[in-house]
């Protein structure tokens, strides 16, 4: 807080002296309410934001300082009901206030974006397929905007332009974060964490967790190199990912004790394995007459190697260890405007995990079956997923209704729609619900008692 | 004698079709009492997507103002290059970026293309995404950002959209502006072209615009619903930039009123300038992707 409160001081100053073209700012106060609309109804978020983004150009567009800090308090976590999480849900955690700090510099075909930062790839909506530079917060599971949740990192993003229209893209990210989950006890918490954290309490043996991050050396750093160019009027993009996966994946061990007492000791190794991410995108709008004039098509592919990925026994709820496979995830999107300014969005995508069974002999085929790793439930070696969003506007703009529906093969999913209304200028007020519905051991329909009536409130400055 | 006349006449009319067909990238055109409708239309179009300048810089405000009289407002920053490029299709390209705080960072990266039949191609940089997007074309009766211009009205229109036929040449009334309440054009020789849609059936029926005889800029025009009930109508002001030399016309207030529902947008150009030597480089994606905000 104090930290932030300096920052703030900061940017109000620096505003104050360099009060012409050169510094600009921009910020906003949002308050998030949610309630939660099934059996029990409660509040699970009352959160109070502040954001303050500032940039001063040290020379024209040539070099650019750019900052952006971030401050957060949840009321709900101040009740009985959620307190419990409260220590890791109710406010702004370690160094996370400060969202972006880099230097631009830009010359010819050279930019370059120095700092902490956050870099999106590929083109699908809503899904992570090569999204996976920086690691995510899902302590609100997939909800908040990806801008919100990435977690930044202080990298260097090199990019050189060989000719127009082209871009070679390098990323050296010698930081490291671990992608968040709500802990126990919060309305979002994974099941897969629940059960874990109901195991813990039940045994009367003692845990020993061990966070294992990436060593700090070089070969342990995250490097991204991305290619894109344009083959007439197609766009397209090459990618390539290598470091440490954000999600820690646990190992545990029991060791007896050494006499035959009602107690041992479980060590839980939680690692971050290397991996690597080769794959690409296009998108394509169709510009010329014909029965595609109008339509958008967009698309993401990713083999993922060495992807760790856990096995166990997904009717007892537990994992037996993990395998290192090679997964592929696609996707095909289309959107197209229909009857004047209604923007209709559909999206394919095909998770295919390797087809093997883990090479761990000591279990049974029962126990090496591929987890879902937010449940713990069965994964499916071949996942369809799919995704439809329509939306459209009224009144100049300033009523926005949208409606997200994203579902799989297995009968769960979640729909989400909202209406935005813009109440004057600078002031938005949104309303929406979040419908999550399937079986406890699938993605979405762990949260089926979840389900949420949102409102949020923002004012820009 | 007469067979002389009929063929120098006939000879104009070559001359004047030619040059209705093929304007120059970079010149300055002006309409002419005796042109045809089509001949200034293809004057307007131009005068309206600034081909005669290699560049624009546009600074803007948009003011959305209700039947109640309530007022939203918008700032946007628009640049221009024009390429006339033959070798990939390439007409002109066009970055929006949004500079008021609710809506700051997003920004619109359109390329439009010779050939008219094709559709613009559109990138979207979306600040709660940080991310480009590639958007399908917006369909051209859509309101272009919420305002009562549609999309075609400000993006898209292009000669080729119409057909044209000359009302006749009379002295423009006058429009007084409901935003700021001055009366403007008042008494200035214009063309007035009647200009229906090749697409039936339309949003429009007929559109009824008055030409400045002085820039070739349509200044006013009133369109129609296929009843033949006039819906809405956009003033135009323009104001000549002296650059090089040559006599720019430029848009700087824009006035559109729906007449059904009593909404009105009122743009105003507050900085525009010409021939800033904007780079192509600043046209592409890579651009969209510096984007900070």
């Amino acid at each position: 807080m104090k930290k932030f409160c300096l920052v703030l001081l900061l940017c109000l100053t620096t505003s104050l002296a360099f009060a012409d073209d050169r510094f600009q700012f921009n910020g906003y106060i949002k308050n998030e309410i949610g309630l939660r609309t099934k059996e029990q109804s409660y509040l699970q978020k009352n959160k109070n934001i502040f954001e303050l983004a500032a940039q001063y150009k040290l020379m024209e567009d040539e070099l650019v300082l750019f900052g952006k800090a971030k401050y957060f308090y949840d009321f709900a976590y101040t009740k009985d009901k959620l307190d419990k999480a409260g220590h890791y849900m109710q406010h702004i955690q370690r160094t996370e206030w400060l969202r972006d700090l880099y230097l631009d510099y830009n010359k010819g075909p050279w930019f370059l974006r120095l700092g902490k930062q956050q870099v999106a790839w590929g083109q699908s909506d809503g899904i992570a397929i090569l999204d996976r530079v920086n690691p995510f917060d899902l302590r609100e599971y997939w909800q908040p905007d990806f801008v919100d949740l990435r977690i930044p990192l202080w990298m260097a993003n090199i990019n050189y332009a060989p000719k127009l229209n082209s871009n070679l893209q390098l990323l050296f990210i010698p930081d490291f974060e671990e992608s968040q989950a709500a802990p126990p006890g919060s309305p979002f918490t994974f099941r897969s964490y629940t059960l874990f954290d109901n195991f813990m309490k039940s045994s009367a043996a003692s845990f020993d967790i061990n966070m294992r991050p990436p060593a700090k050396q070089f070969e342990h750093a995250t490097w991204g190199l991305q290619w894109s160019d344009r083959i007439g009027d197609m766009d397209y993009t090459l990618n390539f990912l290598y470091g440490p996966y954000y999600t820690a994946r646990n190992t545990t061990r029991f060791i007896p004790p050494p006499i035959v007492l009602p107690a041992g000791k479980f060590i839980v190794d939680r690692a971050f394995k290397l991996w690597r991410v080769y794959g690409g995108s296009f998108n394509r709008s169709f510009t010329n007459p014909g029965p595609m004039q109008g339509i958008t098509l967009r698309g993401d592919f990713a083999w993922y190697n060495d992807e760790p990925t856990y096995f166990g026994d997904p009717n007892a709820g537990s994992s037996k260890g993990i395998v290192r496979w090679n997964n592929i995830f696609w996707l095909l999107g289309v959107d197209k405007y229909v009857i004047t300014k209604w923007l209709v969005s559909f999206q394919y995508a095909q998770y295919i995990m390797e087809h093997k069974l883990a090479t761990n002999n000591t279990f049974p085929a029962y126990q090496q079956v591929p987890l879902n790793s937010y449940t713990y439930g069965a994964q499916d070696r071949l996942e369809n997923i799919f995704s439809l969003k329509i939306s459209t506007n009224f009144m100049n703009d300033r009523l926005k209704p949208e409606v997200l529906w994203s579902f799989t093969d297995d009968n769960q999913g979640k729909v989400s729609p909202k209406l935005t209304y813009e109440i004057q200028d600078n002031l938005l007020f949104t309303l929406g619900w979040h419908y999550f519905y399937g079986n406890e051991t699938d993605s979405n329909g762990q949260f089926r008692r979840q389900n949420q009536v949102f409102t949020q409130l923002k004012y820009s400055f | 004698m007469k067979r002389i006349i009929l063929c120098l006449a006939a000879m104009m009319l070559v001359a004047s079709s030619a040059f209705a067909l093929d304007l120059e990238y970079f010149q300055v055109y002006t309409p002419k009492d005796g042109m045809t409708a089509d001949e200034i239309m293809q004057i307007e179009y131009f005068v309206k997507y600034t081909k005669f300048a290699r560049d624009a810089y546009l600074e803007g405000k948009a003011y959305f103002v209700d039947k109640s009289g309530s007022v939203r407002e918008k700032e946007t920053l628009r640049e221009r290059i024009t390429l006339g490029r033959k070798s990939d299709d390439i007409a002109y390209k066009d970055l929006v970026m949004f500079t008021s705080p609710q809506v700051k960072g997003l920004a619109t990266l359109t390329w439009t293309y010779m050939n008219p039949k094709r559709q613009q191609d559109s990138w979207l940089w979306i600040p709660s995404l940080k991310k480009i997007r590639k958007i399908s074309a917006a369909n051209a009766d859509d309101s272009f950002l919420g305002s009562d211009f549609t999309v075609e009205d400000i993006l898209t229109r292009k000669f080729e959209d119409e057909t044209y036929a000359m009302v006749g040449s009379e002295n423009f009334k006058g429009y007084t502006c409901e935003f700021d309440k001055k009366t403007y054009f008042q008494d200035t020789p214009c063309f007035v072209i009647e200009c229906k849609p090749v697409r039936s059936p339309w949003y429009y029926s007929k559109r009824i615009l008055w030409v400045d005889k002085k820039t070739g800029g349509g200044i006013y025009e009133e369109m129609y619903d296929s009843l033949g009930r006039k819906f809405k109508y956009i003033f135009k002001d323009y104001e000549i930039y002296k650059v090089d030399g040559k006599d720019y016309p430029a848009q700087v207030l824009l006035e559109g009123k729906d007449l059904r529902t009593g909404h009105r947008t009122t743009i105003i150009n507050t900085v525009i300038k010409f021939e800033v030597g904007l780079s192509e480089d600043l046209f592409t994606q890579r651009a969209l992707m510096q984007s900070r905000w």
